[in-house]
C-alpha cells in the first residue's frame, strides 16, 4: 500500500503531461524540419513504429546519465563507477579514463559474493583451468560436465526438492520454460507485478493469461472462482490446467509474497504454483532457503520453484526445481536446455562453491555470519530512513528498499546528488515502474559494513532534504517532549 | 497545511499506457490544467473571458482528439506492440465502455462547451466553432465507436 501525498500525485502528473507536451512538440518541430531538408533514404523501411520511441527519445535520454552507469570494478560494497561527459545534451555519452570509488547500493550483491571471495574464488579459477571458459555447445550433445550434474544435484537439496534442472540465463529460464508447462486451453494467473521474463513467457505460451491484483490472495480467489466458472474463452470447456505465477521478493516494492494464503487457495482449487524465487533464494530465510523458508511452507505444496543465481550467488543462470517426473520432462522438452549453450563451468563452480559457503559446509561460519548480516543491515537501514521520514516500501527482512521519489524531476535530481557524494543508486521510473510511481531503489548487501551504512544514510538524507522526498514527518528525536510527537497514520 | 494522503493500489491492468489513469489525482490534474489555461490564455491575450473559454475549449478539442483517438500504439516498446491498432481511448480500462472515467472523460467537453458557448453568448462564429468541436469529441467516445474506423481515415495499411 502506498501512499501519496495529493499534492504531489497533481503535480507529477502535471510534470509528466508538460514533458509529454514539450516532447510532441520537438517531435512536431523535427517532422517538419525534417520535410524541408533532403532526405535521401527513400524505400528504407523505418527502423521503429513512428510512435513506438517517443519515451526512449524525449523523456529517457534526457537523463540517461542516470541509468547504465558502466563500472570497472567488481561490484562489491564500493564499486568504480566510469565517468562520462555528453556535448550533446544527454543524447550521446562518452566514456573519459577516469573512475570514482562509490558506495554501491545498486547491485543485487545480497551475500557479498560479487568479488573476491576467499573459498569460491581459488576453485572457480581452478575449475576455469581444468574446464573452458565455456562449453560451447548445448546440454544434450556436449555440454554436461560432471561440474553440472554436480550444481543440479546441489541446487535439488539447498531448495529442498527431487531434482532440478539449470539453464544458463536467468531470463531464458522463464521465458523458455513457461510455454513448454503450458499451452493453448491452459490458464495463467499471474500477479500484476510480475516480472517482464514471466509476461514474456506467458504471452509464448499461448495460453489465457489473467492477472490478479498484487499480492491480494483474496482478489486472487475471485479470479480463480470467475475463470473455473467460464472455462476456455469461447467454447466455455473445462481448462486443462491452471498456473498461479507469484514471486518470493517483487523486486520494485521489496514486498514478500503472502505464499502461504495463495497455496491455500491453490491446494482448494487444484491449481499448480509457480513461484518464482529471483531475488528471495539465499537472501532470506534462517538458512537462506528462500520465502518458503521464512514463512514455513512446506516445498511440497509448491509445484515449481525458479530461481536465478545473479543475485545471491555471485554467478549467472537460473534453476527450476520440481517432482522427478517434471524435470525429466522438461529435459526432454525445454528449448533452453536442448538447444541453448549450456551454463559455463567456471560459473557452475561458484554456485557450488556459494552454497557450501551458505551451509557452512566449507568448514567455517561464514555463511551463518551473511545470513545474519545482511538481516541486521536491511533491518536497521529500513528503520533509520523511515525514521528520517523517507517512503520506503518492502516488508521487514526484505533486502530490498524502494524509496518512493514520484516526481519525473526528481529522478535526475536524487541519482546525481547521491554520485556527486559518491554513493551509486539505482533509480527506477516510467515503464518499469507505474508512471505515478518513480522510485530509487536500494539494495543491502552482506558485505555493507555499518560505517558505509551509515555514511549511506547521511547521503540519503542530504540528497533527500534537497529534493524534497520526505513525504513523511520525520520521528522525533528522544530528548524532545513527548506531546509533540507526530502519530504517522 | 497538513499534508492529504491517499492510498495508491496498483490496479490490475497490464497496458502500462493506460493504467496512470486508474490512480487517484488524475481527474483533479485534468480540471486544474483546464482552468490554469484558462488563466494563461486570459492573462497572456488581454481578451474577453469568453473568448478565452472558446480558444481554452478548441485547443482541448485538438489535444485530446490527437492524444485520445488520433495516436495509435504506446510510447514505449516493452509490449511488443500488441496495442499498435488501438487508440488510447480505446485501449484505455482495457476495451470495458461505460466505465467511471469513460464517463467522467465524456462530461468535460460537454460542460467545457456549455461554458464556452453561455460566456461568448451563443454568438455566431464562436458557436459554430465550438460546437463541431463538441460533436466530434462526444461521437468519438461513443460505445458504438470502439474501433471503427470511419471512410479508413487513421485505420492501419
Amino acid at each position: 500500500m502506498i501512499t501519496i501525498p495529493y499534492l504531489t500525485a497533481v503535480s507529477t502528473y502535471f510534470s509528466y503531461g508538460l514533458l509529454f507536451a514539450f516532447g510532441q512538440l520537438r517531435d512536431y518541430s523535427r517532422r517538419i524540419f525534417d520535410w524541408w531538408s533532403a532526405n535521401n533514404l527513400h524505400g528504407y523501411a523505418p527502423i521503429c513504429l513512428a510512435h513506438e520511441d517517443f519515451y526512449i527519445r524525449r523523456l529517457y535520454h534526457r537523463i540517461q546519465d542516470c541509468f547504465g552507469r558502466p563500472i570497472s570494478s567488481a561490484p562489491d560494497a564500493w564499486v568504480d563507477v566510469v565517468e562520462r561527459f555528453s556535448n550533446d545534451n544527454n543524447k550521446t555519452l562518452k566514456r573519459t579514463t577516469k573512475s570514482t570509488r562509490c558506495l554501491n547500493l545498486g547491485s543485487y550483491n545480497y551475500l557479498g559474493f560479487g568479488s573476491y571471495d576467499e573459498y569460491c574464488t581459488p576453485l572457480v579459477i581452478d575449475s576455469l583451468k581444468k574446464f573452458s571458459p565455456s562449453t560451447c555447445s548445448s546440454r544434450v550433445d556436449a555440454g554436461t560436465t560432471s561440474v553440472h550434474a554436480e550444481l543440479e544435484e546441489c541446487v535439488a537439496k539447498y531448495v529442498g526438492k527431487p531434482a532440478a534442472i539449470v539453464t544458463g540465463m536467468g531470463y531464458a529460464t522463464n521465458s523458455a520454460i513457461i510455454p513448454v508447462l503450458i499451452g493453448k486451453g491452459g490458464l495463467i494467473i499471474s500477479d500484476s507485478l510480475n516480472h517482464t521474463s514471466i509476461v514474456n513467457g506467458a504471452r509464448g505460451s499461448g495460453a489465457t493469461i489473467r492477472v490478479f491484483q498484487h499480492n491480494t490472495p483474496a482478489h486472487l480467489e475471485r479470479v480463480l472462482k470467475e475463470q473455473i466458472a467460464e472455462g476456455q474463452p469461447r467454447t466455455h470447456r473445462p481448462w486443462k490446467k491452471i498456473m498461479v505465477v507469484v514471486e518470493g521478493i517483487y523486486s520494485m516494492e521489496g514486498e514478500i509474497c503472502q505464499l502461504p494464503e495463495i497455496v491455500s487457495i491453490c491446494k482448494k482449487y487444484k491449481a499448480y504454483v509457480y513461484l518464482d524465487e529471483a531475488h528471495s533464494i539465499g537472501a532470506i530465510g534462517k538458512t537462506g532457503r528462500g520465502v518458503c523458508e521464512l514463512l514455513g511452507v512446506d516445498t511440497a505444496d509448491v509445484d515449481i520453484m525458479m530461481g536465478t543465481f545473479t543475485k545471491s550467488f555471485g554467478s549467472c543462470g537460473g534453476y527450476i526445481a520440481g517432482s522427478k517426473d517434471l524435470i525429466q520432462y522438461l529435459k526432454y522438452q525445454c528449448p533452453a536446455h536442448l538447444y541453448a549453450t549450456s551454463i559455463s563451468t567456471p560459473s557452475a563452480q561458484q554456485i557450488i562453491s556459494a552454497v557450501k559457503v551458505i551451509l557452512g559446509e566449507d568448514g567455517s561460519n561464514r555463511g551463518a555470519q551473511k545470513l545474519a548480516r545482511i538481516r541486521e543491515n536491511s533491518n536497521f537501514f529500513r528503520a533509520e530512513l523511515q525514521k528520517m521520514g523517507f517512503e520506503v516500501l518492502g516488508d521487514n527482512d526484505s533486502p530490498v528498499m524502494p524509496i518512493m521519489l514520484y516526481n519525473p524531476a526528481k529522478i535526475p535530481a536524487f541519482s546525481r546528488e547521491c554520485l556527486r557524494e559518491n554513493v551509486a543508486v539505482v533509480v527506477v521510473g516510467f515503464p518499469a515502474t507505474p508512471l505515478l510511481l518513480a522510485r530509487a531503489r536500494i539494495c543491502i548487501s552482506a558485505s555493507h559494513s555499518r560505517e558505509d551504512l551509515i555514511k549511506a544514510l547521511q547521503v540519503i538524507s542530504k540528497a533527500g532534504d534537497l529534493t524534497g522526498i520526505k513525504y513523511f514527518p520525520a520521528a522525533p528525536k528522544k530528548q524532545e517532549e513527548v506531546k509533540d510527537t507526530i502519530k504517522l497514520d | 497545511m497538513a499534508k492529504l494522503y491517499v492510498k495508491a493500489v496498483a490496479p490490475p491492468d497490464m497496458n502500462r499506457n493506460t493504467e496512470w489513469f486508474m490512480y487517484p489525482g488524475v481527474w483533479t490534474t485534468y480540471i486544474l490544467i483546464i482552468f490554469f489555461g484558462w488563466l494563461a490564455v486570459l492573462s497572456v491575450s488581454g481578451c474577453s473571458p469568453g473568448m478565452a473559454w472558446t480558444v481554452v475549449n478548441l485547443s482541448h478539442f485538438l489535444v485530446t482528439y490527437h492524444s485520445f483517438h488520433w495516436m495509435k500504439g504506446t510510447p514505449f516498446g516493452e509490449d511488443q506492440g500488441i496495442y499498435n491498432a488501438l487508440t488510447w481511448w480505446e485501449q484505455m480500462d482495457n476495451g470495458q465502455q461505460l466505465t467511471s472515467n469513460r464517463k467522467f472523460l465524456t462530461v468535460v467537453p460537454i460542460v467545457l462547451y456549455l461554458i464556452a458557448s453561455h460566456t461568448t453568448d451563443y454568438r455566431h462564429p464562436w458557436l459554430l466553432l465550438n460546437t463541431l468541436a463538441l460533436m466530434v469529441l462526444v461521437v468519438a467516445k461513443f460505445p458504438n465507436m470502439h474501433k471503427v474506423r470511419i471512410f479508413g481515415i487513421n485505420a492501419d495499411k
